[in-house]
């Protein structure tokens, strides 16, 4: 059984026909240049926009899944993050635990997790964007959730940070979970077990990293003669 | 900014507050009533003041509170649903669409028929002005784009009652009326007034338990549908109520601006901006806030309401817009 089942998922105008089936206990990377339709497909797995087809999530359609329960098996993690109130960091990590009826647990856990104890009272709007957006992803592990949705979530991140998503990604992923995140840094797909690749809303490949990521894959996609000379990676020890 | 206030006293405190000033309102005016003769007008045991105080100053308050609570909540409503701490009923032009649906049921004759008319007329072109805020606006619009849309319906809806100033052939009572729409007062408010803006007490009780996922929504749309918010239906619910508060006040009241901006905001200054706190804080609050300003144009010598909530409201106004920026 597969853990985010896409059957011919489309959105109209920005993302063409995919279909795609990603087991439990994976990472995988989605990657493609500006516009390609990366943030679009994210969304539309998570149920965030208005698409055809069918997506699935555990095994169940989710035009089947109520909306709360929807808000206990999946974590979105946006792009952006812009808040226009001033609540405090502690309350908006809070509200993952909103479909459980704002039980609270978890929520210290997932503030110390991103070093976010220190600034638990502090207005959100009042933060840097790294700042913000490690509140994001505090906000999605405090769901609890196991298919986890995150857009860029290193493009704001210094590298401590940058390496604790990424090691919590392979914790998700051993505790079972499937973590789909979107990526402009290649490097980084090398991290994970699958890759997607999407151009003009069109998805291209789907494989292991390194038997997708070839230099022929990267000059039809990302218009670059580029080869892998070394990979310089990181990994927290 | 740490709130000002312990959460748990800003209710009681505002509850006192609204007490105070509402004996206030009752006691002051043409004619000042002590203490004894407020009591014994209440229970209805002195002739004189049973008559000031049952057909004048009692309906007369009834209406500033529910006003004043219908304006501040729908102020809060619209600014978590579009995310933006500048939204309000009136510069919106959910109000002056009320008016405008007003003004026409009026200047059509329609209000002889049935006192339900006009409300109902009310509503209606609040609920068309909401509408085209929603299609211009749409989600977590930038201030720009939802103040200009506010400006551009203000300025055709006003069209839309200068119209019908200008076209109906008018009586001086009519005329009276009118004018009386564009400069929201709460002079001769009776109790057929009261009974009109009753159901603003079932919105009230209708967006009470909203408060939570209004706290969601206003940090995002796709936000908070993935965390479990059922979101096109909390929209819709928020819009409706909104609307309906905004128009509810509107027809007893005419345009009253500013409340629904300057008390959230006020709220969120001093308890943070939690909405399950907010909800019932800015229904009290925009109570207190609308009977003070009653008081104050009643003691500056009959100013109208409407004018004093925008000498206080214009200022608050241009003084958060440049905080913003």
């Amino acid at each position: 059984m597969s853990a985010l089942t896409l059957n011919d998922v489309a959105v109209a105008g920005r993302l063409a026909p995919v279909t795609l089936a990603l087991g439990p206990g994976q990472t995988v990377g989605l990657v493609g240049p500006n516009g390609s339709g990366k943030s679009t497909l994210m969304q539309a797995a998570g149920g965030l926009l208005p698409y055809s087809g069918r997506v699935g999530w555990n095994g169940q359609w989710l035009a089947d899944i109520p909306m709360m329960e929807r808000g206990r098996m999946t974590a979105w993690v946006p792009q952006e993050a812009h808040f226009e109130f001033g609540f405090t960091v502690r309350s908006v990590v809070a509200q993952g635990r909103y479909a459980f009826g704002d039980d609270e647990q978890g929520v210290e856990a997932a503030l110390a997790r991103f070093d976010l104890t220190t600034l638990a009272h502090r207005p959100v709007n009042r933060l840097s964007g790294g700042e913000r957006h490690r509140v994001l992803l505090a906000r999605a592990i405090a769901t609890g959730a196991s298919i986890h949705l995150w857009d860029e979530p290193l493009g704001a991140l210094d590298p401590r940070h940058g390496l604790k998503v990424l090691a919590l990604a392979d914790e998700l992923k051993h505790a079972g979970g499937t973590v789909m995140m979107s990526l402009h840094d290649l490097r980084v797909a090398y991290y994970l077990d699958q890759v997607v690749v999407l151009s003009e809303g069109r998805l291209q490949a789907v494989g292991r990293p390194h038997d997708v990521l070839t230099p022929e894959l990267l000059h039809d996609v990302f218009g670059v003669r580029a080869e892998f000379v070394s990979s310089l990676v990181l990994k927290l020890k | 900014m740490k709130p000002l206030l312990p959460a748990r006293l800003a209710l009681p405190l505002l509850v006192l507050l609204l007490g105070l000033l509402a004996l206030l309102s009752l006691a002051v005016g043409e004619v000042r009533l002590g203490p004894a003769e407020l009591l014994a007008g209440l229970l209805r045991r002195d002739e004189f003041a049973t008559t000031i105080l049952w057909q004048i100053r009692l309906p007369r308050l009834g209406v500033a509170m529910l006003v004043g609570a219908a304006l501040a909540a729908s102020g809060l409503v619209m600014q978590a649903y579009f995310r933006n701490s500048l939204a309000s009923p009136g510069l919106l032009g959910v109000s002056s669409g009320g008016a405008a649906g007003a003004v026409i049921a009026i200047g059509a004759g329609w209000a002889g028929a049935s006192f339900l008319f006009v409300p109902l007329a009310a509503i209606a072109g609040a609920l068309v002005a909401t509408g085209a805020v929603v299609v211009l606006a749409r989600q977590g619009a930038g201030t720009e784009r939802l103040l200009l849309a506010g400006i551009a319906l203000n300025a055709l809806l006003g069209a839309v009652t200068s119209y019908v100033l200008s076209q109906a052939t008018l009586t001086y009572e009519r005329n009276a009326k009118i004018l009386f729409w564009l400069l929201g007062g709460l002079e001769d408010r009776t109790w057929e007034h009261v009974a009109m803006a009753a159901p603003i007490l079932l919105g009230a009780a209708l967006l009470w338990p909203l408060g939570r996922p209004m706290d969601l929504l206003s940090l995002g749309w796709s936000e908070a549908q993935s965390l479990g918010v059922d979101v096109t239906r909390l929209r819709r619910r928020l819009l409706g109520l909104s609307t309906l508060l905004t128009a509810l006040a509107t027809a007893v009241a005419g345009t009253v601006g500013f409340v629904g901006l300057v008390v959230p905001h006020i709220l969120r200054l001093l308890v943070g901006p939690e909405h399950r706190r907010l909800v019932p804080l800015a229904l009290v609050g925009g109570a207190v806030f609308v009977i003070a300003c009653d008081l104050a144009a009643r003691a500056a010598g009959g100013l109208r309401l409407g004018i004093v909530t925008a000498l206080i409201g214009g200022p608050f106004f241009l003084w958060l817009l440049r905080r913003q920026t």
